[in-house]
């Protein structure tokens, strides 16, 4: 029996790398992109440098792109969505739509890799003002103007003099349901204020945290380096409120080293904004059938011995659909996702004769 | 590259699209229907007419217009009994049907907030026998206090979900004589004001274009199950309520924002029974000189018993020390009598407020001294015994 193509949904880091471990192998694979253009979250969103090693993340990316955009196994779809699946391990009937129509595709596993969205700081327990005030701006919107060179007040465009980072809205919130860790914002955070400090000497930069959660080697390859050669001041506690007064930006909140109230004056504020399962996962998680945890990212059943599986046979989900990931994890799992979706795939056609 | 000119998008061109399916606590409405269908109580409907409004994540809430049944505030009739007068004034003005009971019960919450008394049973008890009250009328209860009001949506949550409280709360009022009742909505008057807002400004006879304004949101209206309080997308940019905002710029006030804008008044509850000093120093170092400083408003339009005293009445200590007071402090429901033409002594009865607002009557040309011979003229009536009190008749004279 021919092996059927496994097919891939989303065209991000992790679907990209799951495409390309599959390709390597010798098998087919479809890529489908809801965007026209490959890159996911780091390309859509102007990333400019990628944590913790500061790589272009533009040139990764077209890197990760080239690796597949010319690989006979690979048919790239981009501007394309899935619309309905059936079907089980080994023979799904999969149909993707584009301008010029729709199409059924037999296939043999998926590899879901449809990410996550940033969260949205107008939805904040607290009142950080991000719709109401320019210079209250998120991670993604610094890194956009980290990638232009340039960093700015929206407000008078004015380099600022004094900028702070403000971490966990969105995660870590019982108020709003997001209890989880968001795993990567301290360590954009920490990446961002050297980019900041490098690019502005004069500016002084703040972080106010509950706790910096510095993963692996993160913890010597920006958080130390942040505070001891860049100078980031580290501030525990919680931001409560945000107001304008005399032109600039009034940080109020506590203080909780010194277990006192503070008010501090800004230029700019950094909402360290979350991550939430973005549309697409929760779509390809109900159109699949599978289950999804009380956050609505795609529950992974096999527990820390297999980060990949689903509840459905033949379908496993990769890097950030799954919850909270940050790359390094996301390529990891996503050559997981690749060896079993191929080990199905294989399966299937061995049973077949 | 990117472009420089995105590089300063600004704050109004962030659309914040509000989401219900992102509310961060379920719909209660969907909770309390259900309940009614498996018998556990009855569900008093908003009547019709009603105005729909909005929160911050979309969720729809009905406002009504008419057939209002007022759960007044001790506080407030105690302290500034112009308040819930011109409640009623407006009503009467605008034609619409209200009613106002007498045999209303205190909420008990301001003990509950100082943590001073009460009981889960106890507090669900007082509110279910207002509300089975208000049924029994067929007006709709509609609550003047932002405690009473914050107070009973929390005990709202703990009936929907604890079942031993519901049955708890069915056997008190059973031996009243009464049904379990919980209305559709539980409603602020100044959602009322909102909801009528425009009615009121096609009513308005004195022009206040020309006079400036700040507002203190009451912490119990929009802290407490806070995903309640109403909020408009024109409105601080849909991220903080628009309750009372929306009333003023409506009359054509300018609204100023000032950056204690979200702390409390001072009031505090337990800080004004047992540390008062430090609820009078909050309102007028942390509210009154800020708004001052920062905006320098004609007037301060809250809504909630509590804020008007303390704002109001903290400002006379400060003023023998020469702090930067006398900012006069009203309800809106005060205000927008006042647009529509109250008398401001018989109805809006700012003479039991303690800052002084006869410049701000002045700047919009209110004759002030002609307004108190005419409410002394009716005080001698009353003294020579021709009448118990002041009609609605003599307040339109």
């Amino acid at each position: 029996m021919t092996e059927r193509p496994i097919l891939v949904v989303g065209g991000g880091p992790a679907g990209m790398e799951a495409a390309r471990g599959i390709a390597e192998v010798g098998y087919k694979v479809v890529l489908i992109e809801q965007r026209d253009v490959l890159g996911g979250t780091p390309e859509l969103a102007n990333y400019a440098a990628l944590t913790p090693d500061f790589r272009d993340a533009g040139e990764a990316m077209a890197e990760m792109a080239a690796a597949i955009q010319n690989h006979p196994d690979v048919d790239i779809r981009t501007a394309t969505t899935v619309t309905n699946a059936s079907g089980q391990a080994g023979a799904f009937e999969v149909t993707v739509e584009k301008d010029s129509g729709e199409e059924k595709l037999d296939i043999g596993a998926v590899v879901l890799a449809t990410g996550f969205q940033h969260f949205d700081p107008g939805r904040e327990t607290q009142q950080y003002g991000y719709y109401e005030y320019d210079d209250v701006l998120t991670l993604v919107d610094l890194e956009k103007m980290l990638k232009a060179g340039e960093v700015v007040r929206p407000s008078n465009g004015e380099p600022p003099e004094r900028l702070c980072f403000i971490q966990c809205v969105g995660s870590r919130d019982r108020q709003i349901g997001n209890e989880y860790c968001s795993k990567v914002c301290c360590g954009v955070a920490a990446k961002e204020s050297i980019e900041v400090r490098k690019l502005l000497p004069d500016c002084k930069v703040f972080i106010f945290y509950i706790d910096m959660r510095m993963y692996g080697y993160w913890e010597n390859e920006i958080y130390w380096p942040s505070q001891e050669e860049y100078k980031v001041n580290y501030v525990k506690g919680i931001a409560t409120d945000i107001r304008q007064k005399d032109g600039r930006l009034l940080v109020r909140g506590e203080d909780t080293t010194m277990g006192r109230p503070m008010e501090v004056p800004m230029d700019m504020v950094i909402l360290s904004v979350g991550m939430e399962p973005s549309a697409g996962t929760q779509k390809m998680a109900a159109l699949f059938g599978l289950k999804m945890n009380k956050y609505k990212f795609i529950e992974t059943i096999g527990g820390a011995l297999n980060t990949v599986a689903t509840s459905v046979d033949g379908v496993f989900a990769c890097g950030a659909s799954t919850g909270p990931a940050d790359l390094e994890d996301s390529i990891s799992s996503a050559s997981a996702a690749a060896m079993k979706a191929i080990a199905t795939v294989r399966k299937t056609a061995l049973a077949a004769g | 590259m990117i472009p420089h000119s995105a590089l300063l998008n600004k704050a109004k061109d962030r659309k914040y699209e509000p989401d219900p399916a992102q509310a961060p606590t379920e719909d209660y409405h969907d909770i309390v229907d259900q309940l009614e269908k498996e018998g556990e109580w009855e569900v008093h409907r908003v009547p019709e007419p009603y105005v729909e409004v909005t929160n911050k994540f979309g969720r729809k809430k009905k406002i009504p217009i008419q057939q209002t049944w007022h759960h007044k505030s001790c506080g407030q009739c105690g302290h500034i009994p112009g308040y819930s007068t011109s409640v009623f004034w407006l009503n009467r003005k605008l034609g619409l049907d209200y009613n106002d009971p007498t045999n209303q019960t205190s909420c008990t919450a301001w003990n509950y907030y100082a943590s001073a008394t009460s009981n889960a049973a106890a507090q669900g008890a007082v509110a279910m026998r207002n509300f089975a009250a208000a049924k029994e009328t067929g007006y709709f209860p509609i609550i003047h206090c932002a405690t009473s009001f914050g107070h009973y949506k929390e005990t709202r949550q703990q009936l929907i979900h604890i079942p031993e409280l519901r049955r708890d709360v069915r056997d008190v009022l059973a031996k009243l004589g009464r049904k379990l009742v919980v209305p559709e909505e539980i409603v602020h008057y100044s959602e009322w004001v909102h909801a009528v807002r425009d009615k009121i400004a096609e009513h308005q006879v004195v022009d206040m274009s020309g006079i400036t304004a700040t507002i203190h949101p009451a912490c119990h209206y929009h802290k407490l199950v806070k995903e309640d309080a109403i909020h408009s997308p024109d409105v601080y940019g849909g991220q903080r309520s628009s309750i009372i905002t929306s009333t003023l710029m409506a009359l054509g006030i300018d609204v100023r924002d000032y950056s204690t804008w979200n702390d409390c008044c001072g009031f505090g509850f337990r800080h004004i029974l047992v540390s008062r000093d430090f609820s009078r120093s909050f309102a007028v170092q942390r509210k009154i000189e800020v708004m001052k400083e920062e905006a320098d408003p004609d007037v301060l339009i809250t809504h909630d018993t509590g804020c008007v005293t303390t704002l109001d009445q903290s400002q006379f200590a400060a003023k023998a020390h020469n702090r930067n007071v006398g900012l006069p402090v009203m309800s809106d429901s005060q205000l927008a009598a006042l647009a529509m033409g109250a008398h401001p002594y018989k109805v809006l009865q700012l003479h039991w407020h303690s800052t002084d607002v006869k410049p701000l009557l002045e700047k919009l040309g209110i004759d002030h001294e002609k307004a108190w011979a005419e409410f002394e003229e009716a005080c001698k009536r009353l003294e020579s015994g021709a009448a118990q009190y002041l009609t609605w008749e003599d307040c339109d004279d």
